[in-house]
């Protein structure tokens, strides 16, 4: 267990003028970027994490954290203004965020939004705080072969949930995985299919596949796309009474119960690994409108619409985070790329984490309570501001972003192949969705997919290749039961459509 | 006569002297690293890089070249022009596998190179819960047999190779437990997964905590950290693996040359800063073996590791 000195030594290294200066510069950057549609927090933290590895790491992971949490209140802005949300995760804030922009209260919608998300990504990093590290305790007790079975279930939800098909989503899964063997094989240090490349005997570089996959994709299809007609204009109402532009103590409290719920719907699924933030937001959507005595205020601009949803999917960040600290699992796509970088600066996520860098975690969790408050500091002042960037040049955005993308994946590695892996996978990734194949199933499948390997070996030494002692194994059998019930589901789900 | 030796002596040593501290890169200085950026080999080059601009005033780029565990930076290592301006530093045990399993393949041998410095040696060693029923490495071994085989958990070739050489000659009945890393390892331990398992430094805290023990030294001399403990050797299983991290570069740099960078290396890894940095992230000491002694090193480690596959294949 973690003494007290560390837990107060790590929160004091958070709260240091440096750091806060890159959580806001996080915040900033992941609001802005969440503001404008086709760019998100997604993008922005691949193309930063190249960047990252020369600052130290609670400074790097801090700045990275920042994004993600600024990228969800930005993403309601253009939800709410224009109907188009800036990020997946905000579409059903649209739902009444729009509609009561249209009565002309677009500032009460954003501010809405604003304390929803923060409130819902409060509750989560406190729970994140508290149940973590008694639960990598427990995780520590999880053998490989419980290991092995967590992940197939998890690929079974990430497969079921996400995309259109579960046999799309199973085929993306397993392209990704079939990517993630190339390379030396974990048990005998075999190479394989490196087709003569000494450059692939570590596999595909992280970096390049997330940058390549996630943004490069992104931005050349949205470059091919590209429409000279302008969006709709934004007017904010200049002259209109206070209670129109701001949202009172007293109708926050009322949506108390909704904000309750919507964390808890948030930090439940998040803890899952593959659900994430825009099913959360649908989901808490459903909920609260089920709940509700007036449903059929429900997408005409009701606040408690868009308290449900900004707060479920800005609760899933923090709980996202406890299968990464606890067991090295990323549970989405940005949870993912924290890995990346928590490896590029040479830490190991996983049970021991605790332990051996028990004071970087709290610093990290420091790091998070400063960013939820630096985030609705930035909000208020910033909501004016990024009404403008909903409406910036494309053009000029994705150019400059295609070029950081180049240039930090050269600065990660120093070599102008990996530039080139990053171009190839930025052309599967647009193959792929040209097809309806998931690109975030593949990326998650690909960032486990060494591990999965490895717990596939180490599960076959351990039960001695026989399925039968899976009995010693009553959690993983329990897991790999679920796993096939849920694939069994959705399969017949999926038939009836 | 006598004399007139003595003053040519001197003579020609002061000019040698002057000439050694005359050379300076001709631009900047190139330390490639084999490994990505983050981790230990990363790390460590970077230190090494910044303490050699402090202490010589020599320009030094920092280039990352990952792949193959430094095969793909020593390939370019060994085509580069030999004039001091392009070094590298990555880890032995990678490359000695690769030349022995598949040095035809390569386009370098353990004698491309000028070997300039090592900077220290992992303190491998086989460790297991401090409450496991076995002491040291021959009672695991007597226990692996009562029990009919017993989990060990490694995280790299030559510890698989000396492991079930020890299967083969020993009448141990290990079964091997791929890890990623000696930390990992240590995770599996920890957990119960293993009944003991390889780690390089990642166990050393837990030793000194009272949950780990370890059952014997991996390389060659006994650690500071656990000075009773035997090492493999000394219990009677002839194998040792050392995995040093080292310096090298291309194959005939002028002897100015090479002595100049020997010796700003050898500076620099015996700055405070380096040793803070292998003492308290890597858990080892620095130690620089010089030019010869790392190039006995590799060249040596390339027969080791030899013999070591031909015992493990029994």
């Amino acid at each position: 267990m973690t003494d007290p000195g560390t837990l107060l030594l790590g929160i004091s290294d958070a709260f240091t003028l440096t750091n806060l200066l890159f959580v806001l510069a996080g915040i900033v950057t992941g609001q802005v970027v969440g503001a404008i549609p086709g760019i998100g927090p997604v993008m922005a933290m691949a193309i930063a994490i190249p960047f990252t590895f020369v600052l130290n790491p609670l400074a790097a992971i801090a700045f990275l954290v920042g994004i993600n949490k600024g990228g969800l209140v930005g993403g309601a802005i253009p939800a709410i203004l224009i109907n188009v949300p800036g990020t997946p995760d905000a579409a059903a804030t649209a739902l009444d965020g729009y509609p009561l922009a249209r009565q002309g209260k677009p500032q009460k919608a954003m501010k809405m939004a604003l304390y929803s998300s923060v409130t819902g990504d409060t509750f989560s990093d406190v729970v994140l705080i508290t149940v973590s590290a008694p639960l990598a305790i427990v995780a520590l007790k999880m053998g490989p072969v419980e290991i092995f079975a967590l992940m197939v279930f998890a690929f079974s939800i990430i497969a079921g949930l996400i995309g259109s098909s579960l046999p799309k989503g199973i085929a993306a899964g397993a392209l990704g995985l079939l990517c993630a063997t190339v390379g030396l094989d974990p048990e005998h240090s075999t190479p394989r299919l490196i087709f003569g490349h000494f450059e692939l005997y570590d596999g595909f570089p992280l970096v390049a596949v997330a940058i390549g996959m996630l943004a490069v994709s992104e931005i050349l299809r949205r470059l091919a796309v590209i429409s000279r007609q302008g969006l709709p204009v934004i007017h904010l109402p200049e002259e209109q009474p206070r209670e129109d532009r701001r949202v009172g103590w007293r109708e926050y409290w009322s949506c108390r119960y909704t904000l309750l719920r919507g964390g808890c719907i948030g930090t439940v699924l998040g803890a899952i690994p593959g659900v994430g933030s825009t099913a959360a937001a649908f989901i808490s959507y459903a909920a609260t409108r089920h709940a509700s005595r007036e449903p059929d205020q429900f997408g005409k601009g009701t606040l408690h619409g868009i308290a449900a949803t900004e707060s479920a999917n800005s609760s899933v960040v923090g709980a996202n985070l406890i299968p990464l600290l606890t067991l090295g699992i990323p549970g989405s796509v940005s949870a993912a790329l924290l890995i990346s970088a928590f490896m590029i600066q040479g830490i190991q996520p996983g049970p021991l984490l605790f332990e051996e860098q028990g004071r970087l975690i709290y610093g990290l969790f420091g790091a998070m309570i400063m960013a939820n408050i630096t985030n609705l500091a930035v909000g208020l002042i910033g909501l004016r501001l990024w009404t403008r960037v909903v409406r910036a040049p494309e053009a000029s955005i994705f150019s400059a972003a295609l070029l950081l993308c180049i240039v930090g994946v050269y600065l990660s590695t120093g070599t102008l192949f990996v530039v080139l892996v990053m171009f190839c996978f930025a052309l599967l990734g647009i193959v792929m969705q040209a097809f309806g194949y998931s690109t975030v199933i593949f990326i998650i499948a690909f960032f486990l997919g060494q591990r999965f390997e490895l717990s596939l070996s180490q599960t076959l030494v351990i039960l001695d290749g026989n399925p039968a002692a899976l009995v010693n194994h009553p959690v993983a059998l329990l897991l790999l039961t679920f796993a096939f019930g849920v694939i069994a589901w959705y399969g017949v789900q999926g038939r009836r459509e | 006569m006598r004399r007139l030796l003595t003053v040519l002596g001197l003579s020609l040593f002061f000019v040698s002297t002057l000439a050694r501290a005359e050379w300076t890169p001709d631009g900047p200085l190139h330390l490639q690293i084999g490994f990505g950026a983050g981790g230990s080999t990363d790390t460590l080059g970077r230190l090494i890089a910044s303490e050699i601009e402090e202490q010589m005033g020599w320009e030094v780029i920092v280039e990352n070249k990952p792949g193959g565990g430094g095969v793909a930076m020593f390939s370019g290592i060994s085509q580069a022009p030999a004039d001091g301006q392009t070094i590298g530093i990555g880890v032995n045990i990678p490359i000695l596998m690769n030349l022995v399993l598949r040095g035809d393949k390569l386009p370098f041998n353990a004698d491309s190179f000028d070997y300039l410095a090592t900077v220290t040696v992992a303190p491998l060693a086989i460790v297991a819960k401090a409450d496991a029923p076995y002491n040291d490495f021959r009672e695991l071994v007597a226990w692996s047999k009562e029990n009919d085989g017993a989990l060990l958990g490694f995280d790299a070739k030559p510890q698989e190779m000396t492991i079930r050489a020890i299967n083969a000659n020993n009448e141990g009945q290990f079964k091997l437990v791929s890890y990623k890393s000696g930390a990992e390892s240590v995770q599996g331990v920890l957990g119960g997964h293993v009944a003991a398992g390889y780690s390089g430094g990642a166990h050393i805290q837990y030793v000194n905590s009272g949950d780990l023990k370890v059952l014997a030294v991996a390389t060659a001399d006994r650690h500071g950290y656990s000075p009773d403990t035997m090492t493999l050797r000394e219990q009677g299983f002839d194998y040792a693996v050392e995995p040093y991290f080292f310096l090298a570069a291309p194959r005939g740099l002028p002897d100015d040359t090479r002595d100049a960078l020997v010796a700003a290396l050898d500076a620099a890894i015996a700055s405070d800063r380096v040793a803070e940095m292998v003492v308290n992230t890597m858990h080892a000491e620095p130690r620089n073996l010089g030019a010869e002694g790392t190039r006995s090193k590799l060249v040596e480690g390339v027969a080791d590791i030899r013999t070591l596959i031909d015992a493990a294949e029994g």
